[in-house]
């Protein structure tokens, strides 16, 4: 059997009276991308921590690649890490932040400056290594703090929110970088964020932490479109949340139709409804509706020229039965 | 045909600015009364010094503003024994004060910024407390203290080594502590991260970055001890006088031009210090407190 190259088991870690990290288990594959994906304080950043051996578990078991590392310090755990602030050494050049890693395995001088180089090469940054961070624009000292994390051919490689610094547009370019390095390379790792554009667009798989559990684990397609809990349905992505008997029914709004009464296809539940507002967002519309018992619901279509709706409209508000599902009520 | 990278630099034309010149535009009252303020300090700053430099060109033995005649013999005279036995004095404690103040300086900035220990607060307050307190009762107190315990003999320059470190380690502690907590707080983990061992984390991230301000402290030493008088007058002893002391000394018999002289040396010389170590080290940060913005 194969190992996995990161296993925790019931990792642990309170602060005081707060259980930071509540008996978490985890696996992250050879080669997998792993999100974990929660809002400040769900333990995402204390788990990293745990991992990387800043933070000392109180309970529980960490194995990379199957061999047990909680007794080992951070320097012998051979992992690479990025920082959001991406930590790059202020009074050292590219080439000897990039280097710095391999220096500290007494990697002979020649061989450094090879391996610096093709690194450079690998995030696109060649010809910069005699540059100061100071000297080089974020989306640049993301990539050198890349570089220097991945020359060491580490084990696996932890991700500590390194896109939140940057702006929209190099966020978006660097998610698909890093997606394309990661899966070209190869290498099993853990990347930690907030945001769930990124969680989505970059994962094999999302781990959805709250109060430091594991809310849910699976693939961006079943977090998305099989929430189990109520608070993942919200979480990600946005949700219409009823409140019935059975539970709590989850429809995203895309999945929700509108058309003028009696018009729905057969086979399909509906509801009366009146449009309250019309949110115009280019390429989509919002629709804000109101059903008989004064539930409100959210639907959004694509604006395709297509029906348009008006304040006051008088609609049916339709889903197939397989576009919705039951959840806890919590 | 590909360009010149420096077209693609779409800085604008200086003729383009639009911004008008900072004369031109009627300033209300407060600016104009802020900037006259501005001008006195600079005024009460320069002009005295400019003052005693151009007395020490006089021709007779006194004090005239403007000075009548000119000699060079005032300035010959600062350069006789009698001025460069305390002078050399004055230096060589200075160094000294200032090596030995880096020196405890480094470490107790580091525990005072990184560690937590019973009785951290008094430490610091008692190393840090000379900044507040006058020197010249540190210098009675120093006095008194060393004939109580026998060590009278002691007095001069072992005595003012130890006076002049105790308020000048104050500086060293200071600039240290802040290049410590301007540096970003995960520039260590990422150094451990990439195999470096706990020391070598200090000799190749922490200690490369805290460097700036250790010379900054060692300049701010060695200037405090040099122009300290308050302190070193109570134990100083004949032959092992700072040049302060002895220019005050002299001042029993009036001001004369010599001192004059001596004056605008003994302020030349840290003047250059600052401006050499200046060029290697920007102590600029420690003395304008811009570390927290970078």
């Amino acid at each position: 059997m194969v190992e996995p190259a990161l296993r925790l088991a019931a990792l642990t870690k309170r602060f005081g009276a707060l259980i930071a990290v509540d008996a978490i288990d985890l696996a992250v594959a050879q080669g997998e991308f792993v999100t974990l994906l929660g809002p400040s304080g769900c333990g995402k950043t204390t788990t990293l921590n745990m991992i990387a051996g800043f933070i000392t578990p109180d309970a529980g078991s960490i194995r990379l690649h199957g061999k047990a590392v909680e007794p080992l310090p951070p320097f012998r755990r051979d992992l690479g890490l990025v920082f959001q602030d991406y930590a790059l050494f202020p009074h050292m050049t590219v080439a000897e932040n990039v280097g710095f890693g391999l220096r500290m395995r007494r990697v002979p001088r020649g061989e450094i400056a090879q391996r610096v180089a093709q690194a450079l090469d690998l995030v696109q940054l060649t010809g910069l290594d005699q540059r100061r961070p100071s000297q080089l624009s974020g989306g640049q000292r993301q990539r050198v703090a890349l570089a220097r994390a991945l020359v060491i051919q580490p084990a696996m490689l932890l991700l500590d929110e390194p896109l939140s610094n940057l702006d929209l547009k190099l966020r978006e370019e660097m998610r698909m970088e890093i997606s394309a390095l990661q899966q070209r390379l190869g290498i099993a790792t853990v990347f930690v964020t907030h945001d769930q554009a990124e969680a989505l667009t970059m994962s094999d798989r999302i781990a959805v932490m709250r109060q430091g559990r594991i809310e849910q684990i699976g693939t961006p397609n079943d977090i998305y479109e099989r929430p189990t809990t109520r608070f993942v349905a919200g979480f990600i992505g946005t949700a219409n949340l009823i409140e019935s008997r059975e539970g709590v029914i989850v429809i995203r709004p895309e999945r929700l139709k509108l058309c003028p009464p009696g018009q729905e296809p057969p086979d399909v539940r509906c509801w009366p409804a009146r449009v309250e507002r019309v949110v115009y967002l280019g390429a989509r519309l919002e629709l804000r509706l109101r059903i008989a018992d004064s539930t409100q619901l959210l639907a959004e279509t694509v604006n395709d020229g297509g029906a348009t709706w008006s304040t006051g409209d008088m609609a049916t508000a339709w889903f197939r039965p397989e576009d919705a599902w039951v959840v806890a009520k919590e | 045909m590909k360009r010149p990278a420096s077209w693609s630099m779409k800085r604008p034309a200086p003729w383009s600015m639009k911004r008008p010149a900072p004369w031109s535009v009627k300033q209300p009252a407060p600016w104009s009364a802020l900037k006259l303020l501005v001008a006195c300090i600079y005024l009460f700053m320069l002009g005295p010094i400019l003052i005693t430099a151009a007395v020490a060109f006089n021709q007779d033995n006194r004090s005239y503003f403007p000075p009548r005649g000119f000699s060079l013999r005032w300035w010959y005279a600062a350069f006789g024994p009698q001025w460069m036995q305390p002078l050399v004095f004055s230096l060589e404690l200075a160094t000294l004060v200032a090596l030995i103040s880096a020196a405890a300086g480094v470490p107790l900035a580091f525990a005072f910024q990184r560690y937590n220990f019973p009785g951290k607060s008094l430490v610091r307050a008692i190393t840090l407390g000379p900044l507040i307190l006058p020197s010249l009762v540190t210098g009675i107190a120093l006095l008194q203290f060393l004939s109580l315990v026998g060590l009278g003999r002691w007095m001069g320059f072992w005595a003012l080594l130890i006076g002049h470190v105790v308020i000048c380690l104050p500086f060293s502690v200071r600039t240290v502590a802040i290049s410590l907590a301007a540096m970003p707080g995960n520039l260590e983990p990422a150094a451990a991260s990439l195999g470096a061992t706990p020391l070598a984390v200090l000799r190749h991230v922490t200690l490369p970055l805290a460097i700036p301000g250790m010379f900054a402290g060692m300049i701010f030493a060695f200037i405090h001890s040099f122009d300290d008088v308050n302190l070193s007058l109570f134990i100083a002893r004949p032959g092992e006088r700072p040049l302060t002391v002895a220019i005050l000394s002299f001042l029993e018999f009036g001001f004369a031009p010599t001192l004059a002289a001596v004056s605008i040396l003994s302020m030349l010389i840290p003047l250059a210090l600052v401006a050499l170590f200046g060029r290697f080290v920007g102590i600029g940060e420690f003395l304008y407190q811009e570390a927290g913005n970078g």
